[in-house]
């Protein structure tokens, strides 16, 4: 008879990405069934609780204990096996190259550092990024949970300084042709990129980069650079430094819809400030005003999939339609498409579900869906009436962001670790309302080094307890990736293909594909004629 | 600063070698690492949370 146990080792500190590793390793221990080595938050105590692998000890862990959990067949292997777990997690974690202990130390080590990558708890980050500002090093800000107030002072201090802080919250960067934190191997060439949006940097990129256009430089701001109380001030700057860089032939602006005033601040200072070519993408449901007098040189548009389409227009205009081939479905292609999918459902089966890992990716999902489908659910809805109620519960069609806060404290992103969707997925599909399940699967450096491949035994497991009930349960992919980056975009394609999901070239025309398996017939030809038109290309 | 200075700085980190510093999270090293790049990496641990007495008699030590 299987029996779980707890370890709880009081303020004991390991990263989330550490911990994930140790998990694997002590999952790998002889006789272990299950196990798991967490920071005792509430999320990551609910995960055990959810897999049999909780408790009484590790139910009274604070935030701030580690709970070391082991499931195993008899007492004599679960001490075995907690002993080695204890030698596991003393061990200094294993360093490849020069290693520092303090941030003083490193700046004397490499005193011309040029860039710091900053991932530490972000209550922590003022400190460290102020050193660091100081001798002349700009900063890459992963760390989220950064004070609104520290934020603002740390990038007053950067202007100051003539040096950049991306961040904090930035997921992605591209610098001199390298892929900083989450980011892809993209080919080089004249696009420039500023973006309030991680994933929105990874997606366009990526399309760019498939395209045959490559990028000059990708620039992270963080999505809280784009609210009034930052006022866009890294977004500004980013703006100059690409208007400047003499490699950067068009700038491509990304963000979630930012607060009015620094809309209209980015539109003016483009307007007046700049002679490039630009087009903005700001991802959300609204219009907004392209100043009439830049209208010839300036392109708006309301999601990733439109800036892509408007930067391969700007950038090679006579050879547009055939570059973007790879990227367009018509709306015929794809109704043929849906139909051949949504005739093995029964009539019961009418909602999406989207399970994303991409925050921008399924924001541009809720902004798309919107128009043709009515009320979308999510955690993080574009209208607060249709917010969950219980992120870990799907309500009619919802689209989850399982990076947000609620899934991810003290636990390492979705993008890295995906626990938390492949039990999802199987929820999901003891549903028998549910028509079509999205997923996103980011590639490139920093992200699980095989995102398809973990996911697959979910992918069975849900589709034979689909069929076990007499259904069918169709899924929907896109995979975020180059052929370059590490994982290849063709060889996750496959995994999943032969898995039986189907794979779809852009998030937005997976958005599309989903509403249209969803609601079969019901998608009249104007609504989808205004979801291109609205979506798929620029104003 | 004005505009054209304000990006100087940021004009040279495009075209300089890159030389980076990262603290915290060592998966960002070592993807670093694997495009070449030269960086070194900080281990940071969380400053040890001190019984407020303590805190307070070393606050007037140092």
């Amino acid at each position: 008879m299987s029996k779980a146990s707890n370890i709880v080792k009081r303020n004991f500190h390991r990263d989330s990405v550490q911990l994930l590793h140790l998990s694997e390793e002590a999952k790998r221990i002889d006789g272990v069934k299950d196990a798991a080595v967490v920071m005792g938050t509430t999320t990551n105590k609910e995960i055990l609780e959810k897999l049999g692998l909780l408790t009484d000890d590790g139910r009274a862990a604070l935030e701030s204990d580690m709970i070391l959990a082991v499931i195993a067949d008899s007492q004599a292997l679960i001490a075995k096996a907690m002993q080695q777990i204890e030698e596991m997690i003393l061990k200094p974690p294993s360093v490849k190259g020069r290693a520092f202990y303090s941030v003083d130390a490193a700046l004397q080590a490499v005193p011309d550092a040029n860039l710091a990558i900053v991932s530490i708890p972000g209550e922590h980050a003022r400190g460290v990024v102020l050193k660091l500002l100081d001798k002349g090093v700009s900063v890459h800000l992963f760390s989220d949970h950064v004070p609104p107030e520290h934020e603002l002072e740390l990038k007053q201090y950067a202007k100051e300084k003539g040096l950049i802080v991306m961040g904090p919250g930035a997921g992605t960067s591209i610098i001199g042709g390298k892929a900083i934190a989450f980011a892809n191997v993209v080919k080089r060439g004249g696009i420039g990129i500023v973006a309030a949006a991680g994933t929105g940097l990874q997606e366009v990129s990526v399309l760019l980069s498939e395209a045959g256009l490559g990028i000059s430089e990708g620039l992270g701001t963080g999505g809280g650079d784009v609210k009034t109380r930052i006022g866009g001030m890294m977004t500004l700057q980013s703006i100059d430094a690409l208007e400047q860089d003499p490699a950067t032939g068009t700038v491509v602006v990304v963000s979630k819809p930012p607060d009015a005033d620094v809309k209209q601040a980015v539109l003016d200072h483009i307007a007046k400030k700049t002679k490039k070519r630009y087009v903005i993408c700001f991802v959300g449901p609204q219009s907004y005003e392209i100043p009439a007098s830049v209208r010839a040189r300036v392109t708006g548009t309301k999601t990733l999939h439109a800036a892509v389409i408007e930067v391969v227009r700007a950038a090679d205009p006579t050879r547009h339609a055939e570059i973007t081939k790879q990227f367009v479905m018509s709306g015929n292609e794809l109704a043929a498409f849906a139909d051949g999918i949504s005739k093995g459902l029964n009539e019961k089966q009418r909602y999406i579900r989207g399970l994303y890992t991409g925050g921008t990716l399924a924001y541009e999902t809720l902004v798309m869906l919107g128009p043709m489908i009515g009320d979308v659910y999510s955690n993080a809805p574009l209208d607060p009436k249709l917010k969950l109620a219980d992120s870990y519960r799907s309500v009619k069609d919802s689209i989850v962001d399982l990076g947000e806060e609620e899934f991810t404290v003290g636990r390492a992103h979705p993008m890295i670790d995906p626990t938390i969707r492949k039990m999802r997925l199987v929820e999901e599909a003891k549903d028998p309302e549910v028509a079509v399940v999205v997923m996103d699967f980011m590639l490139g450096y920093g992200s699980h080094s095989d995102p398809a491949g973990a996911m697959l035994g979910a992918i069975s497991d849900a589709k034979k307890m689909a069929a076990r009930d007499g259904r069918v349960l169709p899924m929907l992919a896109h995979v975020c990736g180059t052929e370059q980056d590490p994982q290849s975009l063709s060889e996750q394609t496959a995994k999943l293909r032969n898995a039986g999901v189907e794979v779809l070239a852009t998030n937005a025309l997976m958005a599309i594909e989903s509403a249209l398996i969803s609601r079969r017939g019901k998608i009249t030809t104007s609504i989808l004629e205004g979801a291109y038109k609205n979506f798929l290309e620029g104003f | 600063m004005g505009g054209k200075e304000l990006a100087e700085k940021i004009l040279q980190l495009f075209t300089s070698e890159l030389k980076v510093i990262n603290i915290g999270l060592d998966i960002f090293s070592d993807a670093l690492k694997a495009q070449g790049v030269d960086v070194v990496q900080v281990s940071w641990q969380p400053p040890l949370k001190l019984e407020k007495e303590y805190e307070d008699v070393l606050s007037k030590m140092l």
